[in-house]
């Protein structure tokens, strides 16, 4: 289990299988939410996860993927490509400077 | 940088019908092909792609793709809007009435996907988008919103 602090993460990394698709879409609706919080955010394909990614979003049948490729980089998967709570939960660390584990 | 891709209206096919999620991915992967997007080899990874995860987004809305490795296969960044007005049973108990096909080598289509989910996130234009009856509308709706700048 890793563990960050929101007030330390500086980027947010969607992972999918290609990352051409889900990641895509997603990383433009994150990055409307975290940018004002000084939060980039990138899509990759889940075996391509750059080393400076401090947080790590994937559907759930990923994360053991994106895990083995970032080991010790939190890892926060969703169910729903829309309206998943996890992506609530990762705004509100980021705003609130919470701890968000996985 | 690069240029930004837009959705054209030979992109879009309307009222078209599929028996199945497989058929619907076909009919992504052909108006790909017709697009001159992607080699014929990327409609199997299409196929191998939607096995392992659904490309199921929601509001009736799937986004079929090939898989990282199928990347060699995309001979320039496309998006394919393929309309079945009687829906496709896609799994899971969801039923899309919108497949976007997509081959992507870089990042071109974050501006079209930024706007599809836009457009989704408002119940209004969604059933605007899923009830097209001329491809201006989508061409319209799917306009690029500018895309954040890359650092």
């Amino acid at each position: 289990m890793s563990s960050i602090n929101g007030a330390d993460i500086k980027k947010v990394v969607v992972a999918c299988d290609a990352g051409m698709g889900s990641s895509v879409l997603l990383t433009s609706q994150m990055s409307s939410s975290l940018s004002p919080h000084g939060v980039t955010v990138e899509h990759a394909s889940v075996d391509r996860i750059p080393a400076d990614a401090d947080l790590v979003l994937c559907h759930s049948s990923l994360v053991s993927r994106a895990r083995s490729t970032r080991p010790g980089t939190v890892v926060v998967g969703f169910q729903m490509f829309m309206g998943d709570p996890a992506f609530a939960r990762v705004e509100q660390a980021v705003r609130a400077g919470e701890t968000i584990d996985d | 940088m690069t240029t930004e891709l837009r959705i054209g209206p030979e992109a879009v096919w309307l009222g078209r019908t599929a028996r199945d999620k497989a058929e619907a991915v076909d009919l992504c992967g052909r108006l790909l092909l017709r697009l001159g997007a992607v080699h014929p080899a990327y409609l199997p990874a299409m196929h191998e792609r939607e096995r392992s995860v659904s490309t199921y987004i929601g509001e009736g809305v799937a986004i079929p793709h090939g898989t990282d490795a199928a990347r060699t296969l995309v001979e320039r960044t496309a998006l394919a809007f393929v309309q079945f007005p009687q829906g496709v049973d896609w799994g899971a108990g969801n039923r899309a009435v919108i497949g976007i096909g997509i081959a992507a080598h870089g990042d071109e289509h974050t501006g079209v996907l930024a706007a599809l989910a836009r457009v989704l996130s408002d119940p209004a234009k969604a059933e605007r988008l899923r009830g097209a009856e001329d491809a201006a509308t989508v061409v319209e709706l799917l306009a690029p919103v500018g895309a954040e700048p890359s650092p």
